[in-house]
């Protein structure tokens, strides 16, 4: 047997405990948890070597674990875990922790990572979308302008050729680039040292992303693979519909808004595809837009009802899971909001509603790789690693 | 003169504690539930330290009984009431009819002429028995029991001319007034229907150690082969799944102390019978305290016996009954999913009280464990109060006696 030495690192069993695995010194390494989990691969199974890895410190073991992003976090193991160890929360912290660790500038994740930091990641759009209506007031004379025609039009404050549309895109590309980059990071992470062989027919990152994307967003065929575990002899809650209704949604929103960018601003060139904002509610791209809002707030509703019933003495919910659905939450909400006032001419809430709505829109996309919903790329990235190098 | 000990439970820590009592010059009495005294360890193959059969430890006992005039006692006997304080209680004592007449009387043939069958609580399900029935060659005491429940309507004109059966015998109450109580309510295998994981109790094939110990029995279901239950035929690979419920806080929170040594114990019966076999313990630790290292050294030195560290997570129904179990080997760290013939789960010690509520009304701990007690005169030995084994059991009644009598001691001195 290979010599190894420790290095433990007790202030990272530290940090892991306070990102949510605050339990994991009642492990006791029984192994329940490794075959609890039906996707863990049959060699080096986790989630029992990270609780070992983490109640020794060792950080280096964690920083090339591809298998922390292979869970999909359904709980079973610690359903099943005889001391209450809670391994699933415990990988949960150690992505939390990546959330936190891996992506500059760090002071966000840092932010990011308990509620003491809302404020600060708060008031960033806050101010950023207050100088722009500031702006907008001082320029058209009025805080709450209506359009020649007395519609309520929020083009009127928040003028999407030079204010929104600007602004989102470098919000967009600033966060792709920054997440582009982190990715590289965990990709070099998780590569072993040295050459791997690999026997048989290889096939390009592309059609593996292909793949991935398909079982985990257009069938999410792995969340019936999560829950195919030993009976527990517990009821399990559902997470596939809230989760797929969610991630479609996304889809179906991030569609819309293409869309509309499209007829925007191709419009200009080719008047064919002009899309004039506000769309009228029998447009198919509002109609559309409509949908995607209604499966938003069904996901929504579901998965929080799922994490208000989870026995916490089981599963924990911690900071990042509540953040990710409360700024959701305030996304969707204000949304449809504004377009509500919009429609009942009410102008005073409509502007302020919708102002609510760019900050909170602004920072689901903008801390995105810091967020959990960092997951979406860091999970879809391993995912994608494991196929490669034929880990599954 | 002084009064009695009561001692609740005549298993093998009543026995020691009532006997050791009524030796010292106290009358004691001995009630019990079942029919027979011996409790669970006559229902073992061997037990530990000596690896005995039951009949040897217990042979003793009893003749100790039989020439004790002090030791009284009552079978299909229970506590139903309890008055009084330490040094003058008044209990009720519920006896259930016997039905049978009260000397040694050979029902072997009317009791095979009877017709219906009822599985045999005392072979764990692995056996029927008649409505007649006497559980063990060496019961204690030596009459058959009537379980009248169990009798069909065919049966019930067969046994109507029987001599020696009284069938108009009726349930009564009797008071005994005792200075002292000694609990020894004893164990429970953990109900196997829990371990849902395992398939609660469906999957064939897959018995708990204490079936095994019937299975292995010279007077268990086989006659002491040690064979699947479904086929009959000698098993080519067994697996012992330690902590079945045990050391888990969704079952029992606790190490139930006597599975490993039991399963080591079961690792020799096998190899002993069938030396080809391939036996598997999976564990998690194993646990032998004290000198029972030699024997898990006797064991590991077996040929065709290996151990994987870690917990079985999932046993589920393979293919020709078979079973299938998936662990992870931790040492290695490997999945594995492996089909044995015969897997035997290794469930643990739940003191009898748990759950079921006690007319002594005993401070119990949250698992069931008599914890206290002692302050008014009633004193718990044995498995009552926390796993043990059976060298263990004594000591701890012997104990329970010697506080008894001295209750007793200072009763008289106080009181009379």
């Amino acid at each position: 047997m290979a010599q190894y030495t420790l290095k433990p690192d007790s202030d990272f069993a530290r940090e892991i405990a306070q990102a949510g695995g605050e339990s994991l010194k009642k492990c006791y390494q029984c192994a329940t948890c490794s075959v609890a989990c039906p996707m863990a691969p049959v060699n080096a199974p986790y989630p029992r070597k990270e609780m070992i890895w983490a109640s020794w410190g060792l950080r280096d073991k964690f920083d090339s674990d591809v298998d922390i992003w292979l869970c999909h976090n359904c709980g079973n193991c610690s359903e099943m875990c005889p001391r209450g160890a809670r391994p699933a929360d415990v990988l949960s912290a150690a992505r939390n922790m990546v959330y936190k660790n891996l992506t500059e500038p760090a002071i966000v994740g840092k932010w990011m990572s308990s509620a003491g930091g809302l404020k600060n990641l708060f008031l960033i759009p806050a101010v950023l979308w207050f100088v722009v209506w500031a702006l907008r007031a001082a320029i058209n004379g009025q805080w709450f302008p209506r359009a020649a025609d007395g519609r309520i039009v929020f083009g009127q404050i928040f003028y999407g050729d030079y204010t929104i549309d600007p602004i989102f895109m470098l919000t967009f590309f600033g966060a792709c680039f920054i997440m582009y980059r982190s990715v590289r990071k965990l990709w070099e992470m998780f590569t072993p040292q040295g050459r791997m062989l690999v026997i048989g027919p290889r096939k390009n990152w592309i059609f593996h992303l292909v793949d991935v994307l398909w079982e985990e967003v257009v069938t999410h065929k792995k969340f019936d693979d999560c829950e195919d575990g030993p009976v527990t002899g517990k009821p399990t809650q559902n997470r596939k519909t809230g989760h797929a209704f969610l991630v479609w949604s996304f889809v179906i929103l991030a569609f819309v808004t293409a869309a509309v960018a499209m007829g925007h601003w191709g419009g200009k060139i080719v008047p064919a595809i002009h899309i004039e904002t506000p769309m009228p509610l029998s447009f198919p791209v509002k109609i559309l837009a409509n949908i995607g809002a209604l499966l938003l707030i069904c996901g929504l509703a579901l998965l929080t009802w799922r994490r208000v019933q989870l026995d916490p003495e089981r599963l924990g919910s911690g900071f990042y899971d509540w953040y990710l659905l409360g700024i959701i939450w305030l996304v969707a909400v204000t949304g449809i909001l504004s377009q509500c006032f919009r429609l009942a001419d009410s102008i005073v809430p409509a502007f302020m509603v919708y102002y609510l709505h760019l900050v909170f829109v602004w920072m689901l996309f903008a801390y995105l790789p810091w967020s959990k919903l960092g997951h979406f790329v860091y999970r879809t990235a391993a995912l994608v690693f494991v196929r490669m190098y034929g880990r599954s | 003169m002084s009064k009695a000990i009561l001692v609740v439970g005549g298993g093998f820590a009543g026995l020691t504690a009532a006997i050791e009592a009524a030796e010292l010059g106290h009358d004691v009495f001995i009630i019990e539930k079942s029919p027979w005294l011996g409790g669970r360890v006559a229902q073992l193959n061997k037990y530990f330290p000596k690896l005995c059969p039951p009949s040897c430890g217990l042979e003793i006992q009893f003749q100790r009984i039989r020439k004790n005039p002090r030791v009284k006692f009552f079978t299909l006997a229970e506590v139903t009431g309890l008055s009084g304080s330490k040094g003058n209680y008044t209990v009720t004592v519920r006896l259930q009819p016997r039905y049978t007449a009260p000397h040694s009387v050979d029902f072997s043939l009317l009791a095979s002429s009877l017709v219906n069958e009822v599985d045999n609580d005392f072979d764990f399900g692995l056996s029927k028995r008649k409505a007649l029935y006497k559980s063990m060659p060496f019961a204690f005491p030596d009459r058959y029991a009537l379980d009248a429940q169990s009798l069909s309507k065919a049966d019930v004109s067969r046994i109507a001319d029987a001599n020696f059966l009284n069938m108009t015998e009726q349930a009564r109450e009797i008071e005994l007034d005792v200075a002292a109580i000694v609990v020894t309510t004893g164990w429970k295998p953990y109900d196997v229907t829990h371990l849902a994981n395992f398939g609660a109790g469906n999957v064939k094939n897959c018995i708990s150690n204490m079936q095994m110990e019937r299975l292995s029995s010279s007077f268990g279901p086989t006659g002491g082969r040690i064979v699947r239950p479904t086929d009959g035929r000698a098993p080519h690979s067994v697996a012992f799944v330690q902590c079945a419920g045990s050391r888990d806080q969704n079952h029992l929170d606790y190490c139930s102390y006597i599975c490993c040594m039991a399963s080591l114990k079961q690792c020799l019966y096998i190899a002993e019978q069938n030396p080809d076999a391939r036996i598997t313990v999976y564990y998690i630790d194993l646990r032998a305290p004290g000198r029972y290292v030699n024997v898990l050294e006797k064991v590991k030195a077996q040929p065709n016996v290996s151990f994987v560290k870690g917990k079985v997570a999932e046993a589920v129904q393979g293919r020709d009954d078979k079973v299938t179990l998936t662990v992870e080997d931790a040492v290695r760290g490997e999945k594995l999913t492996l089909t044995h013939d015969l897997v035997v789960l290794a469930t643990g010690m739940q003191p009898s009280l748990a759950g079921d509520n006690p007319q002594l009304q005993l401070p119990l701990d949250e698992d069931g464990f008599i914890a206290g007690g002692e302050e008014v005169g009633i004193f718990a030995a044995g498995c009552a109060r926390m796993p043990l084994d059976v060298t263990r059991t004594a000591q701890s009644a012997t104990a329970a006696a010697l506080k008894a009598i001295q209750t007793v001691k200072g009763g008289r001195r106080h009181g009379q």
